[in-house]
């Protein structure tokens, strides 16, 4: 293989790539493209491949976001759910929505939306009605695949097996922290590293910078941290700018702003905390000046609107605004969850620039509130409205900029619902159906089983009716995490041999690519 | 650095005599109880500060004398009977004055910056200091947040359970997890507030929300601890401390709860709070009452605890068997203890400083378990607090590190109310405001390990830097930058600048004598703990900058280069990490 060396790299970069090369292997999917990573211009790499993890942060209640409406599941779905005071079964479709009834109550939301599957499994099925954007990119775009019943799980369980505490199970269910964790780590809070970052850790090598590999765009996110890869956040307008102004000075002196840069990069007085809080410092100041001329700017029509006048404001942004009421078609309010997915967008589309120098990279991006208690029918209402939105948006975007094919975003929670309701909410699950958009995906189908819904036992909250469903109706998974991610995974370009390594539990199930990547 | 320097020009003897005249801790507080044998008096002024960073929201010249005078000991036991500052009549008031100077507009009124801001008017002004450091810790252990919409819209009742936590955090843990239990604003944010029985027929099943949390966050948490705060364990495994089943049964004590209504217990009151328009305008706030028809009288198993089935059902006698169950549980005293040692004084204490205060809390002398006073004071006066070790300490939280700045210049507010208002922002602000936590797990999680830090390496964990990353950074660098130089808070259109303004007095005389500029800054904000490597980086910025020979005609020149001189001192002192490191 003929190495084009960029004259921009360092020596040491060359040394580390080479050297990657060479424990690579011939076989390795990673063809080094030095050419591609050198060019000036700002376009993804022709091999470059992204991982977006879209968390819902609560615990989503999937029963009502992907819903089987043939007869029977559907005539139990309805006799759960339907509780006083405050129903939370969705109406079947086709049912019209009523102006009079209140905000993101079913009445008002009118009937669920159907989707035709490919493999029907002899039943029906439909999205939440919020999902509008999401209906047709699964059955007309052909670029959503759902994945029914994912969750944490170590061996595959059933039910008898599940009541035996000598069968491995993951710690602490239905847990907030400690789910949120699992799926990002496989281990309860206080794990550091996360599959996103190991995935990362693999590929590393084949990026200029490895400082841009792993890059959140909300908060901290273990998912993101790997043995080598750090994570790297970036806020939803860009990076940050710390301390000087345009001029490189602080209180009109260049000294000041000087001695502020040498100051916050690290401690004087050997305390081990210092030292920590220095190090973000650095990284912070030495991206932000890589970005600053690296990314386009957010009112460029790829990403955004550009104002009529003054300067660009995301809440303004039309494209960043979502509907959260479909019978109040011309109000609109801002949607964080675009906004997120704008910047990711930005960081895409200049990865293939000298600043960037991606050719593999995973995000993370977020969504909070999924913990609905209570009030849930008007909360999962504005957060639907809200997800379906925001991936659509990504959509487009990557279609404008030329890299659907190259991007798959995929949802991850804490876990699913109950299927019992507490009179107007549920309460923490376990199993839940995802999302996986992009333009690789094998879209338009279901990839695994799923479960059959039953009506509760008469003395106990117990669910004998169906071999998925536990105590008040917590889903109990078919689909592991692991294999949910090692299929993401060998898309990436990991081989079987890394997956085993990344997906700690994947050894213990035989279907290690569930087949909805292409 | 030893917290016993001697005082320049003190003789050894005379150092002596004062420390042993005091005696050791214990005997005659009003905590009761011994604590931990520790000096009584601090060494020196900057020990005193670095006492007041633990126990206040920042130290004061003035506060530091009062120590210097009557030592650690008294000075705690003082704070307990200081004017209890309000914050619920500091958001009505405030409230008020913006309706009056608005009339026409129906919407006028100070919302939840009303109550954000009586929070920063406590934390600068008020004079209970340590109790008011108590409630803000618990409010990060007890969380409701402002996040949520229905809490938000409610911000006098948010200022009320403040109050809340000011009271009952220095009664005894009992009487706060009650008054927690049954605080409307709990009730709405974990939705136990109109919970209601199961029902058989339909299927439908109590709310366990509150009934997960007030056991894994409020009271003994996942696995059972032993007093030192290490996880007990069985054949190499920790211990959960409660299953499904308990939530389950737990969930049922936490059925038929809502507001205080005039019409008690009327099927109405307990949905709507009214009954035939009638309806106490204080429900928000006032205790939650118990309606027996909503209350499960189902049998109730929780941690080794069976209610029996209640033929009537009686949601008083369900709460308290309850309540007590939890507090007396043997995980409480360690489980709350650790976590109160974060909030103020180390990240990491040792078992034997986690046992120290799980015995205080266990028995404060007198035979009272949960004495939090009693508790607090062993928290500060345990000689782990009192010293320096090199891993000891915490990374200040962006609100304290913002309080510590107020208060050491003396900020004074325009209006009154100490407007700072919402600082969520993590690119241009704090990243963090008070009663306003992502959720209910606080801005941080105790056992936090940050990854790929050489802290995480050294086995150490590091709450604060769950909210560290590289946008808050940069944010709170400008954020000070601006504070430093233009002031604080809101703008005061009529004097043509931010409402909150510091006095720089002291700073500004010393502005042509850089290395005692620094000096100063180092004792008001780091209780003399700068090392010589970062004053002399900030000597040589602010020397910098020069400040032009008098014409005559060039006074503000010279000001405003004095002023630069100042703030570039208070700048890189506050954003430097050995402030941001409380050790």
């Amino acid at each position: 293989m003929t190495l084009l060396i960029n004259p921009n790299s360092s020596r040491r970069l060359f040394l580390r790539q080479a050297g990657a090369l060479a424990t690579l292997g011939a076989a390795s999917p990673l063809a080094l493209n030095l050419a591609a990573m050198g060019a000036a211009s700002a376009q993804t790499a022709p091999d470059y491949k992204a991982l977006v993890c879209i968390f819902l942060f609560g615990g989503n209640d999937a029963y009502n976001m992907v819903l089987p409406t043939d007869t029977a599941s559907w005539s139990a779905y309805s006799a759960v759910r339907n509780q006083a005071p405050e129903s939370i079964a969705l109406l079947a479709p086709g049912t019209a929505a009523n102006p009079a009834a209140a905000i993101g109550s079913p009445a008002r939301l009118g009937g669920v939306l159907p989707i035709v599957p490919v493999s029907v499994q002899g039943r029906s099925f439909a999205l939440h009605p919020m999902l509008t954007t999401l209906q047709s990119m699964f059955d007309t775009d052909r670029r959503l695949a759902i994945v029914p019943n994912v969750g944490p799980l170590v061996l595959p369980t059933t039910k008898a097996q599940y009541a035996l505490s000598s069968h491995l199970k993951p710690a602490n269910l239905f847990s907030h922290n400690d789910q949120q964790n699992t799926w990002q780590t496989f281990q309860p809070e206080g794990a550091t590293v996360g599959w996103g970052g190991r995935l990362g850790d693999l590929m590393a090598a084949g990026n200029q910078r490895a400082i841009f590999t792993a890059i959140s765009a909300s908060g901290n996110a273990v998912w993101l941290s790997g043995q080598d890869v750090r994570q790297y956040q970036v806020s939803g307008n860009g990076a940050i700018r710390m301390g000087a102004d345009s001029n490189g000075r602080i209180y009109g002196s260049t000294a000041v702003a000087a001695a502020m840069d040498r100051i916050v990069r690290n401690g004087r007085g050997g305390h081990v905390f210092e030292g920590d809080l220095g190090a973000v410092s650095q990284r912070s100041i030495d991206a932000e000046v890589a970005l600053r001329t690296a990314l386009k700017p957010a009112s460029d029509a790829l990403f955004g609107t550009a104002p009529a006048s003054g300067t660009y404001n995301a809440n303004n942004d039309p494209k960043l605004r979502y509907t959260p009421d479909p019978l109040a078609p011309g109000t609109t309010a801002f949607n964080a969850l675009a906004q997120q997915l704008q910047v990711v967008a930005r960081v895409i589309e200049a990865s293939g620039s000298t600043g960037v120098g991606a050719r593999r990279q995973v995000f993370f991006v977020s969504l909070g509130g999924f913990d609905s208690h209570d009030a849930q029918n008007r909360n999962q209402a504005d957060l639907m409205a809200r997800l379906g939105h925001a991936m659509r948006y990504f959509d487009t975007t990557l279609g404008a900029i030329g890299a659907r094919n190259q991007v798959t975003a995929f949802t991850a929670s804490d876990f699913g619902r109950t299927f019992t309701s507490n009179g107007d909410g549920t309460d923490h699950g376990w199993g839940a159906h995802h999302f996986v958009m992009g333009g690789a995906v094998r879209g338009g189908d279901l990839y695994g089983n799923f479960p059959a819904l039953a009506l509760k036992n008469t003395n106990n909250n117990n669910f004998d009716g169906s071999p998925n469903l536990l105590d008040n109706g917590k889903l109990l998974p078919e689909v592991a995490v692991d294999q949910f991610g090692a299929t993401l995974g060998r898309w990436f370009g990991a081989t079987d041999t890394q997956l085993l390594d990344v997906f700690p539990n994947l050894a213990n199930f035989s279907n290690r690519n569930l087949g909805f990547m292409v | 650095m030893s917290v016993l320097r001697r005082k320049r020009g003190l003789p050894a003897v005379l150092l002596v005599l004062l420390l042993a005249a005091c005696g050791g801790g214990g005997g005659g507080n009003s905590s009761g109880g011994p604590v931990a044998v520790t000096p009584e008096m601090p060494a020196s002024r900057d020990a005193a500060a670095r006492f007041l960073t633990q126990a206040t929201f920042g130290p004061t010249e003035a506060a530091v004398d009062r120590v210097m005078a009557i030592g650690y000991a008294a000075w705690i036991d003082e704070q307990f009977t200081k004017p209890v500052f309000a914050h619920r009549a500091t958001w009505e008031s405030a409230d008020a004055a913006a309706k009056a100077a608005d009339p026409a507009n129906t919407n006028a009124g100070v919302y939840q910056n009303g109550t954000i801001n009586a929070f920063w008017k406590a934390a600068v002004t008020g004079e209970d200091q340590l109790r008011q450091r108590m409630a803000y810790a618990l409010s990060q252990i007890m969380v409701i947040s402002m996040q949520d919409g229905t809490v938000g819209d409610n911000p006098r009742a948010v200022a009320a359970y403040l109050d809340l936590l000011a009271d009952k955090g220095l009664s005894t843990y009992r009487a706060l997890l009650e008054g927690v239990a049954l605080h409307p604003m709990m009730g709405t944010y974990l939705s136990h507030l109109r919970n209601q029985k199961a029902d058989a027929r339909t299927g439908r099943v109590p709310d366990e929300n509150f009934a997960r949390e007030v056991m894994q966050l409020f009271s003994i948490g996942l696995h059972e601890l032993n007093t030192d705060g290490s996880a007990r364990l069985n054949a190499g495994s920790r211990i959960d401390t409660y299953t499904s089943a308990d939530i389950g049964g737990l969930a049922r004590v936490f059925t038929g709860w809502s507001w205080d209504c005039p019409g008690w217990p009327a099927n109405n009151c307990f949905f709507s709070g009214s009954l035939s328009g009638a309806s106490d305008p204080d429900r928000q706030f006032k205790p939650m009452r118990g309606y027996a028809q909503y209350h499960s009288g189902e049998v109730k198993a929780f941690l080794g605890r069976t209610i029996a089935a209640q033929t009537a059902a009686d949601p008083i006698a369900s709460l308290t068997e309850a309540l007590e169950t939890l507090a007396n549980h043997p995980s409480a005293g360690p489980f709350i203890g650790k976590q109160l040692i974060q909030r103020l004084v180390t990240s990491n204490p040792s078992p034997a400083y986690v046992s120290a205060v799980a015995a205080a809390f266990a028995d404060n002398g007198s035979g009272v378990r949960g004495d939090l006073k009693h508790v607090l004071k062993t928290i500060l006066m345990h000689p782990e607090a009192r010293a320096v070790n090199s891993n000891s300490g915490k990374l200040r939280e962006p609100v304290l590190r913002l309080s510590a700045f107020l208060r050491a210049y003396n900020f004074r507010s325009d209006s009154g109310e100490f407007r700072v208002g919402n600082t969520d922002n993590p690119g241009t602000s704090l990243g963090q405001t008070p009663m306003r936590s992502p959720s209910v797990f606080n801005f941080y999680r105790p056992g936090y390990v940050a990854p790929g830090t050489r802290a995480t390496a050294a086995g150490l964990v590091v709450p604060e830097m769950q909210i560290v990353h590289e946008t808050t950074v940069a944010g709170y660098v400008n954020f000070m930058r601006d504070n430093v130089s233009a002031g604080v808070g809101s703008f005061n259109s009529a004097l043509n600048r931010r409402e909150m303004q510091g006095d720089f007095t002291a700073d500004l005389v010393l502005a042509d004598r850089a290395p005692e500029l620094v000096a100063l800054a180092n004792r008001k904000l780091m209780f003399g703990s700068m090392p010589a490597a970062l004053a002399s980086e900030i000597e040589a910025a602010v020397s910098s900058i020069v400040i032009p020979v008098s014409t005559g005609s060039n006074q503000a020149a010279i000001d405003s280069a004095k002023r630069n001189r100042v703030n570039a001192a208070l700048f890189l002192t506050l954003v430097s990490p050995e402030f941001q490191v409380q050790k």
